[in-house]
């Protein structure tokens, strides 16, 4: 199974909504961390993701590789569902 | 038995001769009496700088003239008489005072050794009587500086290795300083104290020397690095209708003038760095251009694309013959920006090929990342600065484009791990004192160098007060204050068992501990209104001094972290937040990893890819440049080759060796980069010799010619 990363910070318009997102999938099951890019250890996991704006999605695997990334833009729940089950018995290895 | 006195000043300086007469005061033995001694510029010394009463000064002053008159020496000077009455001072419980009433100087041995040896405490120093007398006052000015500017508290910090101050001999000046070449273009040059001024310059040769003369002046009102933005750009207007051998030949003379200033401060070169750029960046582009006679031309920078390109190409044609020895030039630095518009621009990739040809031909190129649309000026070693919405406003009229940081204060990361035994909350605690500590320092320095500002035209930086836009030259509400570290590898090795780039965990907590230093100084910067930011500090001797003074304090948890050869004394930490020099991940890797800390470094940061002897094809290095700008976060990149240079036939070749291959001399030296600049291996301290063996030289890696 893959992490969810989701970046975010205060005053950050569209953050919100990506907490929204993140909410929604940890409540299916997923298994989603949220990261304040204003504590250290979210500008730390920010900084190792290169996470250059918020609100950032990152779908890592569980070597921390990045599988999917979403910067500044924020997916749809419907969007992070297709590329968890389309790939889950591929190369993903979620 | 008495004593005959001579007062004899040495240096004549009329009526303050009062104060120095204890520079060179005699006391030549002879007869029955003290003749000429008087007891009683004893007793004023001490009333006046150490605010001893006159009652109990009278009595100390009494006291040393039986000391002396008993002891029945033969020889007293002032140094000595200042001493017996400290001694005196001390005696009585009044340290203070005793403070207040030190002398500054330097044993006579000490300068035996500095005026015969060479100074290894900055390569970028010369041998010479000038470059002694430049030590010499850096010694008593850095004594001054601990007694008198800074706090006991950040002093003694300093000397344990807590913390290093830089540059603490030139404590009277700023640290480094970003320019504009439109101010000289504008307002010409009168420099205070100068016996003539300048009118704006009407040809490109005059504006060039004004802006070596405007450097020189710099340099004696700043610690470090100087640095040009845009310069061939802002030379460009004065380039139309010339020929290209003129260009070329104006692109000579500013290399040389440049590298050849060792005659100005204590026979130092500038430390000079020069940003260039292919295209007109875009905050430059609709800005009205300056040209001959500091008149605006009519036209913006952006009409001006080809006459800036002519004569950028031509400076890498310079630097890629190198010198009159076939050695790379030392400086100016050529810093190179890249960005989105670079590749969008005509003609990009063939200039991307000359300048990868200089870098592997001589190594002198730096490739600065700017992506996005954030524009960057650059400055020291490694100081760039980002320019925000306020910068991008002075971009309208360029010339207030002046830049400077006031102070650099090191962090020596890996002493924290030693007292933290392991315990990450202690650790963090132990960080967060040191950073308020470098606070403490920085505005320390700050209340000092703004009591020599408020002296205006009367004080010594009259040229930083100078107003001829309205505003001071030095612009102290746009200064930074730089906080730097040192050894985060070998801190991550104490913490976590591992190095930097052996684990994800250990390169997430070097993450974490330099996240950490960089939300704090956001935390000191609202606190205070002033704008402290992390920078990697080119650690020339400091990597060193913080690994000595911890294998000395710390010997038991030191020795499995120091870097380098212990009984060779070759010890040093690893720079800044860099893997460890020696490791052996390909290059592209190593600028991945080092980059992911850049953007939390907001002073600038780089990395250096050393290249020994090879010498790879210019087009693998484009790919390679290419590929740093489009998938990694780093800031910078150099490529760094090796040389010989002979000193018997005066050849240069590559890669380090112990003969020269031409003629078979073994009197060579080597050059290289030592941090961020070239300079003569055997100029190196200690440290820097251990680092240079351990050097990965990433061999086979690039493809070659
Ligand atoms: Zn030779």
């Amino acid at each position: 199974m893959g992490i969810i990363k989701v970046f975010v910070k205060n005053k950050c318009p569209r953050c919100p909504q990506a907490k929204e997102v993140g909410n929604t999938l940890r409540e299916a099951g997923f298994n989603v961390i949220e990261y304040d890019v204003e504590t250290p250890d979210g500008l730390a996991e920010a900084s190792f993701y290169s996470v250059q704006a918020t609100p950032t999605l990152i779908v890592a695997d569980q070597q921390e590789n990045t599988i999917a990334d979403f910067r500044g833009v924020v997916p749809s729940v419907q969007q992070i569902h297709d590329l968890f089950y389309n790939n889950a018995g591929g190369q993903m290895q979620c | 038995m008495g004593a005959l006195v001579e007062l004899r000043e040495r240096q004549d300086i009329g009526e303050e001769c009062h104060e120095t007469t204890d520079l060179a005061l005699f006391v030549r033995t002879s007869d029955d009496d003290l003749a000429g001694w008087d007891r009683q510029k004893i007793v004023e010394a001490m009333v006046r700088e150490a605010g001893v009463s006159p009652h109990v000064a009278d009595e100390i002053s009494r006291e040393v003239q039986s000391v002396i008159r008993d002891s029945k020496i033969k020889f007293v000077t002032a140094p000595l008489i200042r001493e017996l009455v400290n001694a005196k001072l001390i005696e009585r419980g009044f340290e203070e005072a005793r403070k207040r009433h030190t002398r500054l100087g330097v044993p006579l041995y000490d300068v035996d050794q500095l005026i015969l040896h060479p100074n290894k405490e900055n390569a970028n120093v010369p041998h010479g009587p000038e470059a002694t007398n430049l030590t010499l006052a850096e010694g008593i000015k850095k004594e001054y500086a601990l007694l008198k500017v800074f706090s006991p508290e950040v002093g003694d910090a300093h000397m344990r290795g807590d913390i290093h101050l830089h540059d603490l001999g030139f404590i009277d000046r700023p640290y480094c300083s970003g320019q504009s070449l439109e101010y000289i273009k504008r307002f010409g040059l009168s420099l205070p104290n100068s016996l003539s001024n300048a009118k704006p310059a009407k040809q490109p040769e005059v504006l060039l020397a004004h802006m070596v003369k405007f450097a020189a002046a710099l340099q004696s009102h700043f610690a470090g690095a100087i640095g040009w933005d845009a310069v061939n750009l802002f030379f460009a207007p004065y380039l139309v209708d010339r020929s290209d051998r003129e260009v070329h030949q104006l692109a000579q003379m500013m290399v040389y003038e440049f590298s050849q200033q060792a005659v100005a401060r204590g026979g130092q070169a500038i430390f000079t760095d020069i940003n260039l750029y292919w295209e007109v960046p875009r905050h430059f582009e609709n800005v009205p251009a300056i040209g001959p006679g500091g008149q605006f031309t009519g036209k913006t920078y952006g009409e001006y694309e080809k006459e800036a390109q002519r004569f950028v190409w031509a400076l890498f044609d310079v630097y890629k013959e190198g010198d009159g020895t076939g050695r790379p030039f030392f400086f100016p630095k050529p810093l190179v920006h890249i960005t989105e518009k670079f590749f969008r621009t005509e003609g990009a990739q063939d200039f991307l090929l000359h300048i990868c040809d200089v870098a592997s031909e001589k190594g002198t190129t730096y490739f600065v990342f700017d992506r996005g649309e954030t524009a960057k000026v650059s400055e020291c070693c490694r100081l760039s600065f980002k320019l925000n919405e306020n910068d991008l406003l002075d971009a309208r009229e360029p010339w207030k484009m002046r830049f400077c940081a006031l102070q650099n204060v090191t962090i020596n990361l890996p002493r924290l791990g030693y007292k933290s035994n392991g315990d990450d909350a202690l650790l963090f605690k132990n960080l967060r004192a040191m950073m308020e500590l470098a606070v403490k320092a920085h505005l320390e320095k700050k209340a000092f160098i703004e009591s020599l500002l408020s002296l205006g035209e009367s004080g010594p930086l009259a040229l930083l007060t100078m107003a001829k836009d309205g505003s001071p030259y030095l612009r102290m509400h746009r200064a930074s204050y730089l906080i730097g570290m040192v050894g985060l590898n070998e801190l991550v090795k104490i913490q976590t068992g591992e190095e930097l780039n052996q684990s994800t965990k250990a390169l997430k907590y070097g993450l974490k501990v330099i996240s950490h230093m960089n939300l704090w100084c956001k935390e000191f910067s609202e606190r205070y209104n002033m704008h402290f930011v992390l920078e990697q500090t080119p650690a020339e001797s400091t990597a060193y001094r913080f690994a000595k003074l911890d294998l000395r304090d710390f010997p038991d948890k030191a020795t499995g972290i120091v870097k380098g050869s212990i009984p060779f004394g070759q010890i040093y930490y690893t720079n800044s937040t860099c893997l460890p020099v020696g490791s052996r991940e390909n290059p592209i890797e190593r600028v991945k990893i080092e980059g992911l800390f850049h953007p939390l470094i907001e002073a600038g940061s780089i990395t250096h890819i050393w290249l020994g002897e090879a010498r790879p094809s210019k087009e693998s290095l484009a790919n390679f440049v290419v590929k740093v700008f489009r998938e990694t976060q780093n800031d910078q990149i150099a490529f760094s080759p090796e040389f010989t240079n002979c000193l018997k036939c005066y050849r240069t070749v590559r890669g380090l060796r112990s003969s020269c291959p031409h003629c078979g001399s073994e009197e060579v030296d080597g050059i290289t980069r030592i941090t961020g600049y070239f300079t003569k291996i055997s100029s190196w301290n200690k440290g820097k010799l251990g680092e240079l063996r351990d050097r990965n030289r990433n061999k086979g890696y690039f493809s070659n010619n």
